[in-house]
């Protein structure tokens, strides 16, 4: 048994590291650490007018959507004709301890919406937010809608206060936040991944099977390893934003009760009035549908709709099924709602 | 075919562990002493810093979180500047 395991070990460290986020793109903006890239179009040019913004969570690599080529949602998009934009959050430094919500999703959000909106005809821009990227972007649009020509809330989470680890471990009381913000500033990937860990310590090892069930398929491996890369290239969380995240939207669930203010504006849901496409996974422990759903049933859209669909938090964006079914319904909403 | 055995197997025992140990983790008697441990670390650590910071201002010397205040007072400086800028542009724009 040990030779074959150390001939697998021998295989797996002689593949060449996975080529992710290949899509070629350019940096039209850079403001801090984010940088704003847009993907370059398509030979024929893009097909439709209005411009779409991704907006990934502050605390993973934007190129989860760019995996790798012909596992990618942003490749599927540009060869849908889109022009499509992505933020960069880039990776804070110690200074940016002291970020908020309203540097990072009043100016750097915003900013980026602008520039994007530049390649419109009415300066609006379709977005999608994924995690906590659509936190950030339905905060934004709670407080500034205009820009927005639609919204995806790609398993965005807006409501808190449900039974998922992550919630109950923040909302307790033997968790000091202002001590965990002083004592480290950032706050750690370490420590983040180490919480997502928690949510299922089994799962490495059911990493580990599949690989040995399935080593011989060369589409998995890469698949598997680009996913792997980004699964452990994080990024720490600026701890003042941290300390705003767990307080006001942990722990008071301020989103949904419009407590919640962006540069003293106050924040509503109801503010959100452009077309609405909530997407929730049923097996996602890491934003559970009690969290993701409630968004639907908040904002002030007359055309909104949900696609709920089996799969995880990651899974169920990336796969092979995904580019068969999530990504073209994706675009085609996209399509329909496009400027004249 | 015995693989087959062990997978299913093992998918069963994986299934049933994460949902007991979700279980585990969720309860209070885990959750809190583990929180508890995890805030008198970085306590223990804010007060190390603020202990070495404190020696090294009364050197008269900038501290290190001196130095971040500086670098982000910098960046968001950065910002207003593009502000104006946007300012700017909207005004010409409309001068034209």
């Amino acid at each position: 048994m040990r030779p074959v395991l150390e001939l697998a070990a021998q295989l797996v460290r002689r593949r060449p590291p996975p080529a992710v986020g290949q899509t070629p793109a350019v940096e039209v903006h850079r403001e801090n650490k984010m940088r704003l890239l847009r993907y370059r179009a398509r030979p024929e040019g893009t097909a439709f007018k209005t411009p779409v913004l991704l907006v990934p969570s502050l605390i993973n690599r934007h190129y989860v959507l760019d995996l790798m080529p012909g596992k990618s949602f942003v490749e599927h998009l540009v060869a849908q004709g889109h022009d499509v934009h992505i933020i960069d959050w880039g990776t804070p430094g110690p200074e940016d301890r002291f970020l908020t919500f309203d540097d990072i999703t009043g100016t750097y959000l915003g900013r980026a919406l602008k520039r994007t909106g530049e390649s419109s005809p009415d300066g609006k821009v379709h977005v999608l937010g994924y995690c906590l990227g659509g936190t950030l972007a339905a905060i934004h649009a709670g407080a500034h809608p205009g820009r927005f020509a639609s919204f995806v809330a790609l398993a965005a989470p807006v409501a808190f206060h449900d039974e998922g680890l992550v919630s109950t471990w923040t909302r307790q009381e033997g968790f000091d936040l202002q001590a965990l913000v002083d004592g480290a500033g950032n706050v750690p990937w370490q420590l983040m991944q180490a919480a997502f860990q928690m949510l299922r310590p089994t799962l490495p090892l059911a990493k580990a099977v599949s690989v040995v069930d399935k080593f011989w398929n060369d589409e998995f491996l890469d698949g598997f390893f680009a996913l792997e890369t980004w699964g452990n290239d994080n990024v720490s969380f600026p701890g003042q934003a941290y300390r705003q995240y767990v307080e006001e939207l942990y722990r008071k669930d301020a989103l949904v009760k419009d407590a919640f203010t962006l540069h003293g504006k106050p924040v509503r849901l109801s503010n959100i009035t452009c077309p609405l496409l909530s997407i929730t996974f049923e097996h996602d422990n890491i934003v559970p549908v009690s969290s993701a759903a409630p968004l639907l049933g908040r904002v002030g859209s007359a055309d909104k709709e949900r696609i709920h669909l089996p799969g995880g938090h990651v899974g169920a964006v990336v796969s092979r099924a995904a580019s068969r079914g999530l990504w073209p319904k994706i675009s085609a909403f996209w399509a329909k709602r496009d400027a004249r | 075919m015995a693989w087959d055995q062990f997978k299913k197997g093992f998918d069963r025992w994986e299934n049933t562990t994460a949902e007991y140990l979700e279980t585990v983790m969720k309860n209070r008697t885990v959750l809190e002493p583990a929180g508890k441990l995890l805030s008198a670390a970085f306590r223990a650590r804010a007060r190390v810093h603020g202990t070495l910071s404190g020696a090294w201002e009364s050197l008269g010397l900038p501290t290190r979180r001196d130095q971040e205040r500086t670098l982000h007072a910098l960046n968001q400086l950065q910002s207003r500047l593009l502000d104006l800028e946007e300012k700017l542009d909207a005004l010409n724009k409309k001068d034209e």
